[in-house]
């Protein structure tokens, strides 16, 4: 006789933000089995990039894969693009660059963490986080002009300047949020009532994370030393005061404290960089069409982005490969659901930190 | 970025043997397309640890043969092959269709349309 | 029902689904729905179940393989019902307007009431857009609405849904 049962999750439920279906195989409560359907949202970002645009409007088409990491996504696409062309940025422009990434993490990894709070049941901290994480949409509103989706990024620099009062306002908002920071990372450490959903929940064993590939915050919480800042030379990331963050448990409270340490590193991060802004021009004169082809890696906040482009002398790019954190994270994410209860699974989701526009483009 | 060329028939032996997973991660499986039936594809892995490693198993195939599956050596290749049966209308053994593209959407978009 | 009609005025439930979009608009959502911008105070709050919503949050521009969810969703929503478009790409497809899996927009299946523009539309619009949709609520009665028909090929989700015999397949030349 048939002992397990099949429950779905998705793809509408309140717990998602985003269209994903599950099915799980449960025996009792408890998982056994997991299948997932991903392509939700595909949209055919790849051919569009190909067939229908320009190499100087790709960069604005990319970052709409995603809205949380819009901003890797035209970076590592700009940066590609600059490669074949044979142009390097100057400092200012490389240190704006990555002040948006950094500020773009510690939004996208707070969200995340009022997320996986909403989901196992913490509406009050939801609020509580949610409300810390505006000072940082501020900070992008003041430079770039939107809250999400900001465009910062074209080719041969970036579209805004950084002025004496926007550095103060930086240091302001970034002041306060830090003290919110170590404030929530006390909470995370003690409250007994938190530890009893995050603690010992969704495990990824070290091996497991090698073994399927993990990548981001979740390779990094099960131990394994892997983050594209200290791997890529593209962006000087050493001078700006990087620490790799290592947690070694794998639960859903390890992926937690990463992300918690990743923005206090993040906070300090986009401090200097504020403070020891080189001088320059912000916009520099690129020509010619390009030819060749170039492979990127960027961090974004869920893990390695990788770019692929591939151009011939036209206008028109020959391939533009988009390869996502989520996406190659998925065989590892199905790997946790294993073992543990259906009660805990959304929670266990919403601390991946998936994304499912970035999954299927 | 070293880019190494490989053939279908050596394709497992190759990756079989240079594979480790404690020290390279998998990237992604990538089709390229050339026009006239034919694809460039490419298995992509980067060093843990080092700055800018990047190697690249390449071979140029055409799309009606049949592409060995990897997932017995990386399970989390899945993904990628998946994508380039769906994408590029190849045929992967022991992979499925269907991971974006519904009966009725176009079929191989990337394929050149020629 | 009279009675109940103040009530649903000043608790409006809200139903939120992504057909496609880049998460953008569905961030902004949560952030008005979160202490800031307080969208709680008009009586909104975000529900999963669509047999207990009066307004319909729709991001995205329709893709293929969630154009039967959405209306689905839709159907299952009681009258009245309002449906709020947020975003761009959600009015006319913006950014993905013509690429390879998208619908461009969400009127070609459900009648919409409130259009909110922006990439991504700000939570300031879409507390505005919601307040324009309660007055909307208000004047709706309780006669049934139907989705639109579903257009072109697609006739294996039609045959899938039964209800209301609304997915009556249209041929291409009448689009």
């Amino acid at each position: 006789m048939k002992k397990t049962v099949q429950i779905p999750l998705g793809s509408q439920h309140i717990s998602l933000l985003e269209p994903i279906r599950f099915k799980f195989e449960c025996e009792n409560e408890k998982i056994i089995g997991v299948d997932a359907d991903v392509g939700f949202v595909h949209r055919g970002v790849e051919l569009a990039c190909t067939r229908k645009f320009e190499f100087k409007q790709v960069g604005y088409v990319v970052a709409r894969v995603c809205g949380l990491c819009a901003i890797t996504h035209s970076l590592s696409y700009t940066l590609a693009v600059e490669k074949l062309l044979g142009y390097e940025a100057n400092d200012r422009i490389k240190y704006l660059r990555m002040l948006m990434v950094e500020l773009d993490r510690i939004h996208s990894h707070m969200l995340c963490l009022a997320h996986t709070a909403e989901n196992a049941g913490f509406e009050a901290l939801f609020m509580q986080i949610m409300a810390q994480r505006e000072p940082v949409m501020d900070i992008q509103e003041a430079i770039s002009g939107n809250r999400v989706q900001f465009d910062y990024i074209s080719i041969g620099g970036v579209n805004r300047d950084l002025t004496p009062d926007l550095s103060a306002l930086i240091h302001k908002n970034l002041a306060a949020l830090s003290e919110k920071v170590d404030a929530l990372m006390m909470l995370f450490d003690t409250n007994w009532s938190l530890s009893l959903k995050y603690k010992g929940i969704g495990v990824l064993s070290l091996e497991n994370a090698y073994t399927y590939n993990a990548l981001g915050p979740l390779a990094r919480a099960a131990g394994l030393a892997s983050d594209v800042r200290s791997e890529s030379s593209d962006l000087p990331y050493e001078a700006v005061g990087y620490t790799m963050v290592l947690e070694s448990s794998g639960d859903i409270h390890a992926r937690n404290f990463v992300r918690l340490r990743e923005i206090v590193n993040s906070i300090a991060m986009c401090r200097n960089i504020v403070d020891n802004l080189p001088v320059g021009e912000i916009q520099e004169k690129v020509k010619g069409k390009p030819k060749g082809e170039a492979v990127v890696r960027v961090e974004a906040p869920r893990g390695e982005l990788f770019y692929l482009v591939r151009g011939s002398g036209q206008n028109i790019l020959e391939r533009v490969r988009i390869k996502t954190p989520t996406f190659s994270g998925i065989p590892a994410m199905m790997e946790v659901f294993k073992g543990s209860q259906y009660a805990d699974a959304p929670a266990i989701l919403a601390s991946f930190d998936p994304c499912m526009s970035c999954t299927a483009k | 970025m070293t880019k190494i060329e490989t053939t279908l028939s050596s394709l497992l032996a190759d990756i079989g043997t240079f594979y480790d997973k404690k020290i390279w991660h998998f990237l992604t499986v990538n089709g390229i397309d050339l026009g006239e039936g034919k694809i460039e594809l490419q298995w992509i892995f980067s060093k843990y640890g080092a700055k800018d490693e990047i190697i690249i198993y390449y071979l140029i195939s055409e799309y009606e043969t049949a592409i060995p599956s990897i997932i017995g050596l990386i399970p989390s290749a899945i993904m990628g092959e998946r994508e380039i049966v769906d994408m590029f209308g190849l045929t992967v053994s022991g992979v499925e269709k269907g991971l974006y593209l519904d009966e009725d959407s176009i079929p191989h978009p990337l394929r050149s349309q020629s | 029902m009279k009675f109940f009609t103040p009530f649903r005025k000043k608790s409006p439930w809200i139903l939120h689904y992504n057909a496609g979009s880049c998460n953008g608009c569905d961030i902004e959502i949560l952030a008005a729905l979160g202490p800031k911008f307080d969208l709680e105070r008009f009586g909104a709050i975000n529900t999963g179940n669509p047999k207990q919503s009066d307004i319909f949050l729709v991001t995205g521009p329709v893709t293929y393989r969630s154009r039967e969810r959405l209306v689905e969703l839709y159907t299952q929503i009681p009258e009245p019902k309002v449906v709020v478009a947020v975003g761009s790409c959600t009015d006319t497809g913006g950014v993905f307007r013509g690429m390879l899996n998208v619908e461009d927009g969400i009127d070609r299946y459900i009648p919409v009431d409130v259009y909110i523009p922006g990439c991504a539309a700000s939570p300031q619009l879409i507390i505005d857009g919601l307040v324009k949709a309660l007055e909307i609520l208000e004047t709706k009665s309780k006669a049934i609405e139907k989705p639109f028909k579903l257009f072109g090929a697609v006739q294996m989700i039609g045959t899938k849904l039964s209800r209301l015999n609304m997915a009556q397949r249209v041929r291409h030349d009448e689009n």
